[in-house]
């Protein structure tokens, strides 16, 4: 046995062993604490004063190594250089050494913690929330009294790169080729460590409670970021298992991205769209690597989000510009503001609303604040010009809101035309089919609108009634309930009878056992994930769509969901057993693999 | 936005309104510290009973200045005309955001 096992969200996924190195280990605990005589007071001040000059020194230095394409990462770096200037913080820490006579490190801490209890009071969610800049980059500080490096310029081998948490600019530089694995101790599901080692395809877990306690520089380690384990100091026989996972984990990898550029086409020549769900510009790379024809779902949200200010018009033009032009001729679908509910933004916070999912959220916080909307719509004409490009709205209920949200559309268009700005005169704009009433209108919004979108994520909850992250109704999340099957159908059949095109792009879209259902359904498109891009071509590759129809019919003749899993699982088993080896999948939410 | 001027031992002072959307936040704090620092003088921002120093982000961010929000800009020494029109200024330019 290990000699402990930890778990975290595994943000990138793969396996890795090897040998643990920290970098950015919570300080806390270790800054020495100690006082001085008073003739040492003034030359303890100038160690501290030369650890900032230094730090804000280093931090000018990464600030110049930042690519353009992580601007915002760079802005974080200006302000972490102005707080490293700020007199009024070093004279605090200097004031602490003088009139405590104790060291610059300890001085330092308590400079902080007197920043963290004026903070602790701000009500401003966002500014209160600064304190984190402040620690981390006084942790840079105390690396540098402390002697120890911050940075990782002298590493040894290839090894497992650990830390509380990496900012932006603990990684531009970082000699990526000899990590191979990234572990944080914070960090959810969009942080940027995740994008990070998703771009470098190599392993990730993130949020591992307890990390800096116990895991120690030099320390072997297994990391298993397919199910977010870490195994500290594994025995043999799980170095064994694992040195055997990864062989056939990586070997698979390597077919599967190899073939992701040919078209997901079966074998009797059907052809399907396979695109790419992405929600921020850097993810532009991960696109194109796992051949993606595309991005079906630009969730446009990530920019409006954890920053102080509204994005300009400018602004959203210039990415979405950028954006379009970067995967041109392959087609970018922006999908308008979908806030609410588990998301906000500054100035639009969280409401009082009893029912958060039934409450103002996404298309009808837009209709409400009409300017937030117009603003996104004329950055997003603005920049139709750029490649090919289309728009959909979200959490449309019905052609009433569809007209609405048109309405809005036409008057951006006449003012840009009034302006002489250029924009693509006939950019498609489709909606989200998610709410069961879309579904039931379905035909009569088909008239109306260039394609459908189905948002089987919302879909699910919405037909079923159940919060999928209420623990006590998870279980009925069943994305094969006979009612979601029937509504997809009915959508895709709705689309193809009135000439428009239908994709699909929740998380069904990338789950083996579901394709084979929808290519059945002859869903015209497929958006996922890009990291799943690549498995699931390879299945569509593998099938016909006459065992595809096949499948659908006997499942829409079974009438419990129990049945159609099992019906499932059993044929998508014996068809597909070696590409099954390394899935989890939605239709069974308890453990199974 | 009323500039005003008083004369005891070369103070100067004048109110403004915060017209950023969002208020005082990282960046405009960022851009008026460093602009305070150019100047020899001492400068504060006053605002109902808190008064923090005008060349430090972390003091400023500390008033968490919402939009719409009143405040008193005190300059006191050789220079202070001056930084109170530069600071003003940046006030008026909504610190170059829109």
């Amino acid at each position: 046995m290990s000699r402990i096992i930890l778990t975290g969200i595994p943000v990138s996924s793969g396996i890795a062993i090897g040998k643990a190195l920290f970098m950015n280990r919570r300080l806390y605990e270790r800054i020495p604490r100690q006082s001085i005589a008073q003739h040492f007071v003034e030359a303890e001040k100038s160690r501290l004063k030369q650890a900032i000059d230094q730090a804000a020194v280093e931090l000018e230095v990464v600030r110049g190594q930042v690519p353009f394409e992580f601007k915002e990462h760079g802005l974080i770096i200006d302000s972490h250089i102005a707080i490293l200037g700020d007199l009024k913080f070093r004279n605090l820490a200097f004031g602490y050494i003088e009139s405590m006579r104790i060291n610059a490190e300890w001085a330092l801490l308590k400079a902080v913690k007197e920043m963290e209890k004026k903070f602790s009071i701000i009500r401003d969610d966002y500014i209160r929330q600064r304190i984190q800049d402040v620690r981390l980059v006084t942790d840079r500080v105390q690396s540098k009294l402390m002697g120890l490096t911050h940075e990782m310029q002298e590493i040894e081998g290839r090894i497992i790169l650990m830390a509380h948490d990496l900012a932006p600019s603990d990684t531009v530089g970082l000699e990526v080729d000899k990590i191979m694995a990234f572990i944080t101790a914070e960090g959810g599901k969009t942080s940027h460590t995740g994008i990070l080692a998703r771009s470098l395809q190599i392993p990730s877990i993130v949020g591992v409670k307890d990390l800096d306690e116990t895991v120690e520089d030099g320390e072997f380690v297994i990391i298993d970021a397919l199910k977010g384990r870490i195994l500290v100091e594994p025995d043999e026989d799980e170095l064994a298992e694992y040195i055997a996972l990864q062989d056939q984990f990586e070997g698979y990898q390597k077919t599967i991205v190899r073939n992701c550029h040919l078209p997901a086409e079966t074998i009797d020549g059907y052809r399907v769209q396979v695109q790419a769900n992405i929600e921020i510009f850097e993810e532009v790379a991960a696109v194109l690597d796992h051949g993606a024809e595309g991005v079906g779902l630009y969730r446009t949200e990530y920019s409006y989000m954890n920053r102080e200010v509204l994005p300009s018009e400018d602004e959203l033009f210039e990415e979405y510009r950028d954006l379009a032009s970067i995967l041109s001729p392959a087609k970018v679908v922006f999908r308008t503001l979908d806030l609410g509910a588990d998301k906000f933004i500054s100035g639009y916070g969280a409401l009082d609303e009893r029912n958060p999912a039934l409450g103002l959220r996404s298309i009808r916080l837009c209709l409400k604040h009409r300017d937030l909307f117009r603003t996104q719509i004329r950055a997003i004409l603005r920049a139709s010009t750029a490649g090919n490009t289309a728009m959909m709205y979200p959490m449309i209920s019905g052609l009433r809101e569809l007209r609405e949200a048109n309405r809005v559309l036409a008057e951006a268009k006449a003012e840009l035309h009034e302006a002489g700005i250029p924009f693509n005169e006939e950019l498609p704009v489709g909606i989200m089919v998610e709410l069961p009433s879309a579904v039931m209108t379905a035909e009569l919004l088909a008239k109306e609108t260039d394609f459908f979108s189905i948002g089987t994520n919302d879909l699910i909850q919405y037909s079923l009634g159940i919060d999928r992250t209420n623990k006590h109704v998870s279980y009925l999340y069943q994305p094969l309930h006979p009612a979601v099957l029937r509504s997809i159908k009915h959508v895709v059949d709705a689309a193809h009878q009135n000439g428009i095109e239908v994709s699909l792009c929740g998380e069904v879209a990338s789950d083996p056992f579901c394709v084979p259902i929808l290519m059945g359904m002859q869903i015209d498109s497929l958006s996922m994930n890009p990291q799943a891009i690549p498995g699931i071509k390879r299945i569509i590759r593998q099938t016909t769509m006459d065992e595809c129809k096949e499948l659908l019919r006997r499942v829409l003749e079974c009438r419990t969901v129990t049945k159609i899993n099992k019906l499932v699982m059993e044929t998508i088993f014996q068809r597909f057993p070696e590409e099954l080896a390394f899935y989890s999948s939605l239709l069974d939410n308890e453990d199974f693999v | 936005m009323t500039d005003q001027v008083t004369g005891t031992d070369n103070t100067v002072s004048a109110e403004v309104r915060v017209g950023n959307e969002l208020g005082l936040h990282a960046r405009p704090a960022a851009k008026l510290a460093q602009e305070a620092q150019r100047f020899d003088c001492d400068i504060f921002l006053v605002s109902g009973d808190q008064e923090v120093d005008a060349k430090s982000i972390l003091d400023i961010l500390t008033l968490a200045a919402q939009h719409g929000g009143r405040m008193q800009i005190r300059a006191t020494g050789q220079d202070a005309a001056e930084a109170l029109q530069a600071l003003t200024g940046l006030f008026k330019s909504r610190f170059g955001e829109e």
